[in-house]
């Protein structure tokens, strides 16, 4: 079970590797298509499918001539919950910041109302 | 709890919302958020460059881009803003990094709690259109121990504050 969840988290940690999957979650993609989408071999785009496919969150078939890799209904999810935790991140640091934006507003504000510089002879 | 042959449940692939509190006035928040966007997103670990030395130019009017500016010129458009109501509100297609005829849909809404603190309400959807997409064509089992794995992803993460 942990190594199932440890597979899915270094799958969708690969920024190339989500972006790839994130392809295929749109529609079934042959390597070759894939290798046209992105600035890599076919041999790379090959290596991130197989971590891919290890990983439970894209299968793949023949469809004619072709070979298409498409995402597990399960992919979807993990997506998602992928994007969950990064908004998580994402929205902590903006909190962070708006502290800091907030304490500096604040004090010009103030001393806007006090209708005087800071510092100045009273 | 999951069917074996079920697709994801409606609550697998509900919308994201994220509410979260601000300690600034809410014309400074949705600045931030908007303008600044830069200053907070994780650009190093979470962008098409790859560099936290990236911009990221918004571009503040309905039809307007969210475009990634790398160190190099490089230019990525993450959205297109498809809703904006400054300081309340705004929307847009998200997509960074892939193609924006599957992108997903962006709202966020910021409301005064008073004058030095703003709540914002993050809500990121179309998750159920991707998943309704892929049914269409497949009809591989589900695999209940992947199934039940959002949870225990959920619980290695320390919750927003």
């Amino acid at each position: 079970m942990t190594e199932t969840i440890d597979a899915v988290l270094d799958a969708l940690g690969d920024a190339t590797r989500r972006r790839i999957y994130e392809a295929i979650t749109a529609q079934e993609r042959s390597v070759g298509d894939l290798a046209a989408l992105f600035p890599i071999s076919r041999p790379a785009v090959s290596r991130h499918l197989r971590l891919l496919t290890e990983a439970g969150l894209v299968v793949h078939r023949a469809a004619g001539t072709r070979h298409v890799y498409s995402a597990t209904p399960t992919g979807v999810a993990a997506l998602r919950h992928y994007t969950d935790d990064l908004w998580t991140l994402a929205l902590n640091r903006l909190a962070t910041l708006a502290e800091a934006a907030g304490v500096i507003d604040q004090a010009a504000a103030e001393t806007v109302a006090a209708g005087r510089p800071r510092g100045a002879d009273r | 709890m999951t069917d074996h042959d079920a697709p994801p449940s409606q609550e697998a692939l509900a919308p994201i919302v994220k509410t979260l509190v601000l300690r600034c006035r809410r014309e400074l928040a949705f600045s931030l958020f908007t303008t600044s966007m830069a200053d907070w997103w994780p650009l190093a670990s979470h962008s098409v460059s790859g560099s936290s030395a990236a911009t990221i130019r918004f571009a503040g009017r309905v039809d307007g881009n969210i475009t990634e500016v790398a160190p190099d010129g490089t230019e990525s458009v993450w959205g297109t803003v498809t809703h904006w109501d400054p300081p309340a509100a705004f929307a847009t297609t998200w997509h960074p990094g892939t193609d924006p005829a599957t992108a997903t849909h962006l709202r966020v809404e910021f409301t005064a709690v008073d004058e030095t603190t703003t709540e914002l309400v993050l809500t990121h959807s179309g998750w159920e259109t991707r998943g309704d997409a892929m049914r269409a064509g497949y009809h591989v089992g589900w695999d209940a121990v992947l199934a039940g794995m959002p949870h225990q992803l959920g619980a290695t993460r320390p919750p927003i504050s």
